[in-house]
């Protein structure tokens, strides 16, 4: 273990915990993300998903535990100094620039990731990046939206906006949080197909219900639930884990092994 | 035909606007000393302090109640220069606006990690202690203000002549309107905006969103600074009466009746206040009562305000035009 290169580690998790009064959030978590892999992870609703998160992206801050990105101790670094480390990530509910268009909207993040958004005048990169922000609608398909205001965009496009919003900071590891929520089996269908066509470099983590867009997408699974790591593995593994069944489809009455432990 | 009816109203929109601005351009040539100065320069002035209020509602999604304290902070600072330190007027107001967006650095600081109501509440609170710090303290006349403060030479005495004091309100207007129109469009604008609609979103994406909120209410400070200027100058006094909690809420019912969404609506709002203000005496002595009547009317036909009324009423319009030729 000690002995892989501090880059080839994209993510390394241990002991992450955290607890909200009474309620161990996410309890006691080791997550080790190769560069370039594809992570999805998986749980029911409450499972900590979200909270993982938020924990790793610095929102919230753990109780416990240590979250290093490419090899770098960053378990403490606010959230707005994570661009700068190559992290970004969209979120379950769209956060979005309701009043500003689609093209403001990814240029906005395309000044959040290059900074100087203090200056009160005109940048002389100004083309640059709202050329930037055209590439980046164009990749997830929104070029023929660009002058649209985006509060009045449909659902499936708010989503595709989403992930624009993350593609904008030259990700080195995007997050994405159930990217496909909500989202109509034909639009599923070209966000599995943008996700497949990101760069192999990039690190991908993705929260995702839906087990075709996830199992499509991911190398690896990673399996949640009540706030622990209970499984991981290859989608074939994960397919076949008969805990990972009882988790999500529940188990017949009375069979002897309990998947989870309840107080 | 469909296009020459919506063309031509927008012509007939065009050329009222033309006639409007021509109006507002002549108003000390038009009208009476009395109009020119009570009406023109005073709407002029309070429309500029409103304008603070909308910028930072409408740009950064802050309202806030510290504006009128600010504005005092700035016509104290102007008044004390001049009449205490017989510092020239010009100078006065430079470092009058320097100061006034100092201190709201220091209240934008405190104030900037929190929104909605809370922001609102803080900043209520710096207005309470900026009001108690100019009644209170002897340096700058405690309950007296300071009086006899002149303006500078250029725009005359405001009651005998008020062209010189009209026009440079109407200056400083019209560069305060295109600053923020500027404003919205530069790299620090959208930040402002991005806050507005979604700061989690911002601090994700790499932005310092209480940074962006400090800088957002100094220049929020900077033109209620120059209404603060304009104001000291045009009444030649400043008193506690002028900042006290009143005041507050009459410059937050400007930008409410004007539109907290658009820009334009501060000036409108401040001309419907200041000519209630001014004529209701003749007919009633409720001139709050009257006031309120009709921020409710505003407020309950349109959430725009006045500005707001504009807006959809030229919208109505379009539509009928188009649809009836269909």
């Amino acid at each position: 273990m000690a002995a892989s290169p501090p880059d080839a580690r994209a993510l390394r998790v241990r002991g992450l915990s955290c607890r909200f009064g009474g309620v161990k959030a996410v309890s006691n978590v080791d997550l080790d993300v190769a560069g370039g892999e594809r992570r999805a992870i998986l749980g029911p609703n409450g499972a900590g998903k979200t909270t993982l998160f938020n924990l790793l992206f610095g929102e919230i801050f753990p109780s416990a535990g240590q979250v290093e990105v490419f090899g770098q101790d960053v378990t403490l670094i606010p959230a707005r100094k994570r661009i700068k480390l190559g992290l970004t990530r969209t979120y379950q509910t769209s956060r979005l620039f309701p009043l500003l268009s689609v093209a403001e909207n990814i240029y906005v993040a395309v000044l959040g990731a290059e900074g100087g958004h203090l200056r009160p005048l005109r940048l002389h990169r100004d083309d640059e990046f709202r050329a930037r922000a055209q590439g980046i609608a164009s990749r997830v398909g929104l070029s023929d939206r660009l002058d649209i205001v985006v509060g009045s965009l449909s659902h499936g496009e708010q989503r595709q906006l989403e992930v624009a919003l993350a593609l904008a900071g030259k990700p080195r590891i995007m997050m994405l949080d159930e990217p496909a929520a909500g989202l109509s089996p034909a639009e599923r269908g070209s966000l599995t197909d943008l996700l497949l066509s990101l760069d192999p470099a990039v690190t991908l983590l993705v929260v995702e219900h839906d087990m075709d867009v996830a199992l499509r997408v991911a190398q690896r699974v990673t399996v949640m639930h009540e706030g622990r790591v209970v499984a991981e593995g290859t989608p074939a593994e994960i397919r076949g884990n008969q805990l990972v069944h009882d988790l999500y489809l529940g188990r017949p009455r009375g069979s002897a092994e309990e998947p989870h432990a309840r107080r | 035909m469909k296009l020459t009816r919506v063309s031509s109203w927008l012509l007939v929109k065009r050329v009222a606007i033309a006639g409007i601005l021509v109006v507002v351009l002549l108003v000390p040539q038009l009208f009476s000393t009395f109009f020119a100065s009570s009406i023109g320069v005073q709407s002029l002035v309070l429309g500029i302090a409103a304008a603070s209020i909308i910028f930072l509602n409408a740009v950064v999604g802050m309202v806030s109640l510290a504006q009128t304290a600010l504005y005092g902070v700035a016509a104290y600072t102007t008044a004390k220069l001049a009449v205490d330190l017989g510092v020239d007027p010009w100078l006065a107001a430079l470092v009058a606006v320097g100061v006034t967006v100092v201190v709201a650095l220091l209240f934008g600081a405190v104030a900037s990690r929190s929104e909605g109501i809370y922001f609102l509440m803080i900043t209520l609170a710096s207005a309470v202690i900026t009001y108690y710090f100019f009644s209170q303290v002897t340096a700058f006349g405690s309950h007296e203000g300071i009086n006899g403060v002149t303006p500078p030479a250029l725009l005359g005495k405001p009651f005998v002549d008020p062209t010189g004091m009209y026009y440079g309100a109407l200056i400083s207007s019209v560069l305060i309107y295109l600053l923020v129109r500027y404003l919205r469009r530069t790299p620090f604008g959208y930040a402002l905006q991005g806050v507005r609609d979604e700061s989690i979103r911002m601090r994700a994406l790499g932005f310092n969103v209480p940074l962006l909120r400090t800088a957002a209410f100094a220049v929020g400070a900077f033109i209620a600074a120059i209404g603060g200027v304009l104001l000291v100058w045009y009444n030649s006094s400043i008193s506690p009466g002028t900042i006290d909690l009143t005041r507050t809420i009459d410059l937050l019912t400007i930008a409410v009746i004007g539109g907290l969404g658009r820009l334009e609506g501060a000036w409108l709002g401040a001309l419907l206040f200041t000519v209630i203000q001014t004529y209701s005496p003749r007919y009633t002595d409720r001139f709050e009562t009257l006031i309120g009547l009709v921020f409710l009317a505003v407020v309950l036909t349109s959430p725009g305000g006045i500005a707001g009324i504009a807006g959809s009423l030229d919208r109505w319009v379009q539509r009928r035009l188009a649809g009836r030729t269909a």
